[in-house]
């Protein structure tokens, strides 16, 4: 049931899903899936909600890729960016990162990226002359002749928006907020940002790009919101209606409006807080989460509790967006992965995927090379007759067919033993780079397993890399889609001043983080109710080019003895991301942010009473795994939902739910737990 | 702007490139504000003749700064 005893509406659009997730008063979870419309995505959303009965729903909760759909495919209005004359070219040169393969090669370009294809095209990219220096002094006036002349040709060349980013507008936003008022009387009310509100940090380029996100997703979001909106309203819902950042914190609509930015990808952070509040449930904290779908695998890292949170993300490469973001890696291995033989006569498994059309070989669609599903089918972990609940038969012939294709003189059971033996391998690689490179061991975190394909291929793992153990939560099919009701109100605002952290500095601080907290106040409805303010700093030793990032500071007033503490949780953070501690040099502080955290109703899964009678589940069938343990094994099939707490299984056992199949490899033991998740050690 | 000699100190706060008058109206909104210049785009440098009204590139042409003397980070696109 969820936690405020209401009804709670999730909706996580993708690319070519939309996935619709309630959670009515007694705990029933509602799923529908809806294929996604690019040209009008509102209309699958509004469909989806009234299936699911919107109208008794409290809270409706969104996210979609829609935004860095649009990006990605430069299918975008058509906006200006004005800036300091002679700088027009900042979204081009980027952060002057080339990737390491090309640190050597003098004829790389970019060929990717916003330098070929850039978001705002060079001639709608105008200069304005004026100059504040970085001490927010006035160097050059600000020309208003100038700038109305540009303005007046934006005006011709019909520009949909304009995003204003003038150089040091962080530390002085005065030419900002007058260019503001002239964009307004010269171009009438259309939508404008200004770098100085949106991201008032150091460094014009992220602060640049991430003003001109935040106009492209003023006009993308703008219309749809009012749509969503009127289409909710007309189905008879009157709850909150919110939207999942980047960090899948949830907004109010109307607040997500005003810094739509932080909307620009909103789906893929939602698992990893699904995984964050039911790692809470079961009183686990240290979580590596692990997205299986059909193309790709996204991994990401709990620690504590708390999701490992980046400041700003790359919507593609060096195209930087300052924003809270949840640091999710995606591999391409998953469900729909492609095996194929190597030049060298090996057999590997991706980074192609046959996707949803024409999928796996065994959908019997037309695909015709062989896939990693195609694998589980052979190797009898999928049943035929049970893939989506038996509504999506399998076809075990065409299966076969596709494997012995491949050009290889391996026989059959070689190569689906080996198919197996390499995608597995693959996610194994994938996480065991992703903790190391983040200096954490694999061995002291739990392996959240969900997605479609998740509970199927990652209790594997555990034979080949050093895992604590893995764990299957409820649903795992819809984890992701739950995790939009996992997920508390956020607030967020942010400041940047170049501060050496000394005694001295204090009353500075002070009036940083008071000033950010009370613009925050303003924003926070009573009806929200208490709100919680987290304050945290990025910070560099003196002298060096690059932040160390999200420090936490107490809360209260910042006085002498507080930035001392400050000093010290600098170089705390600093020695665990980079492993040296350099007491000697003085700490810059960079950006301060502050977060507004209001608790939301979440969804709160039902506990699962333990056996009665004792002892071990009924099997309700036994199975025959072929080729991936070179002989055949027996195995035993459960059905999940007949599955008591405290019950142990033996592996090899395979565990079917409508939605998923998990797969328990020999050796392994499988218990239930106090919520029916289960626990393969 | 005319460029200023060698010897002399610009008196303009900024310097600009010499943009030439072309004969000839604008394909797209029919002015004859017709100029031509050179500029540097990710694709390199172009001599280009553009309206100055509402920025239609009328022509644009692969364009070398040092005429048939072509330099190493010119030549790579």
């Amino acid at each position: 049931m969820t936690a405020a005893g209401s009804m709670l509406v999730g909706v996580d659009v993708g690319g070519t899903f939309t996935d619709i997730v309630s959670v009515d008063e007694a705990g029933l979870i509602t799923p529908a899936k809806i294929a996604t419309d690019p040209r009008s995505s509102d209309g699958p959303v509004l469909a989806g909600a009234a299936a699911v009965g919107v109208e008794r729903a409290t809270v409706f909760n969104l996210a979609t890729t829609a935004g860095l759909n649009a990006v990605i495919t430069r299918n975008l209005p058509k906006v200006a960016f004005l800036t300091t004359q002679g700088h027009r070219d900042i979204p081009d040169m980027g952060s002057i990162s080339r990737p390491v393969e090309f640190l050597t090669q003098p004829r790389w370009r970019r060929s990717f990226g916003d330098a070929n294809r850039p978001i705002v095209p060079r001639y709608l990219r105008r200069g304005v002359r004026e100059r504040i220096t970085a001490a927010g002094e006035v160097f050059i006036p600000f020309d208003e002749a100038q700038a109305r002349e540009e303005l007046r040709l934006l005006k011709r060349c019909n520009v949909e928006g304009v995003a204003i980013c003038l150089l040091n507008s962080y530390v002085n936003p005065a030419h900002e907020q007058r260019l503001k008022v002239l964009v307004r009387e010269e171009l009438g009310d259309i939508a404008c940002s200004v770098s100085s509100e949106v991201s008032p940090i150091a460094m014009e380029y992220p602060r640049a790009t991430t003003t001109i996100v935040d106009v492209l997703m003023k006009l993308k979001y703008g219309d749809y919101t009012d749509r969503l909106q009127q289409g909710l309203k007309a189905a008879g819902f009157g709850g909150e209606f919110n939207y999942a950042d980047c960090r899948a914190m949830l907004m109010p609509a109307s607040y997500a409006m005003e810094r739509p930015y932080r909307l620009v990808v909103g789906g893929p952070a939602a698992g990893v807080v699904s995984s964050a509040h039911f790692g809470g449930m079961i009183d686990d904290g240290d979580l590596i989460c692990a997205d299986v779908g059909g193309t790709s695998t996204d991994i990401s890292v709990v620690l504590k509790g708390e999701p490992w949170v980046n400041p700003t993300f790359e919507l593609e490469h060096d195209l930087n967006v300052s924003a809270l973001s949840i640091d999710v890696i995606t591999l391409g291995a998953g469900g729909g992965s492609i095996v194929s033989v190597s030049p060298t006569g090996d057999i590997r498994v991706g980074p192609e995927s046959a996707g949803a059309d024409p999928g796996p070989a065994a959908y019997g669609r037309g695909g015709a090379r062989p896939t990693i599903t195609d694998t589980a089918l052979l190797a009898g972990i999928l049943a035929p007759d049970a893939f989506l609940g038996g509504r999506m038969p399998l076809y075990p012939e065409r299966a076969r067919a596709a494997f012995e294709a491949l050009e290889t003189p391996m026989p059959l059971a070689e190569r689906v033993r080996q198919a197996w033996a390499v995608g597995v391998h693959n996610i194994a690689e994938g996480i065991f780079n992703i903790s190391v490179r983040r200096g954490i061991d694999p061995r002291d975190f739990t392996l959240m397993a969900y997605g479609a394909a998740g509970p199927m291929l990652l209790p594997a793992v555990l034979d080949v890399l050093a895992l604590r153990r893995v764990v299957v939560p409820p649903h795992p099919g819809l984890f992701s889609a739950l995790g939009l009701l996992s997920a508390d109100l956020s607030f967020m605002d942010q400041r940047s001043a170049h501060l050496i952290l000394t005694p001295e500095a204090a009353p500075k601080l002070d009036a940083i983080f008071k000033g950010l907290e009370e613009s925050l106040r303003g924003q926070v409805k009573k009806a929200h109710g208490e709100v919680e303010f987290r304050r945290s700093f990025d910070a560099r030793l003196a002298g060096q080019a690059w932040v160390t990032p999200l420090i936490e500071v107490g809360g209260g007033d910042i006085t002498p003895e507080e930035v001392g503490r400050m000093q010290v949780a600098f170089h705390d953070t600093y020695e665990r991301r980079n492993g040296n501690r350099f007491t000697r040099f003085p700490v810059e502080g960079v950006t301060y942010r502050v977060q507004a955290v209001v608790r939301s109703p979440k969804v709160a899964y039902p506990s699962v009473a333990p056996r009665r009678s004792g002892g071990v589940p009924a099997p309700a069938a036994t199975v025959t795994l072929n080729f991936i343990y070179g002989e055949d094994v027996r195995a035993q099939v459960y059905q999940r939902a007949d599955l008591c707490a405290g019950d142990r299984i033996t592996g090899p056992s395979i565990v079917r739910e409508e939605m998923s199949t998990t797969f328990a490899p020999r050796g392994r033991s499988l218990e239930v737990g106090a919520f029916g998740e289960l626990i393969i050690t | 702007m005319a460029p200023a000699k060698p010897s002399e100190r610009p008196a303009a706060p900024t310097t600009e490139v010499v943009r030439t008058p072309v004969e000839g109206a604008c394909p797209e909104c029919g002015r004859s504000d017709l100029k031509q210049y050179p500029v540097l785009a990710f694709g390199g440098w172009f001599q280009v003749v553009k309206c100055q009204s509402c920025l239609c590139s009328v022509r644009r042409e692969p364009w070398t700064r040092l005429g048939w003397i072509t330099l190493p980070e010119e030549g790579f696109l």
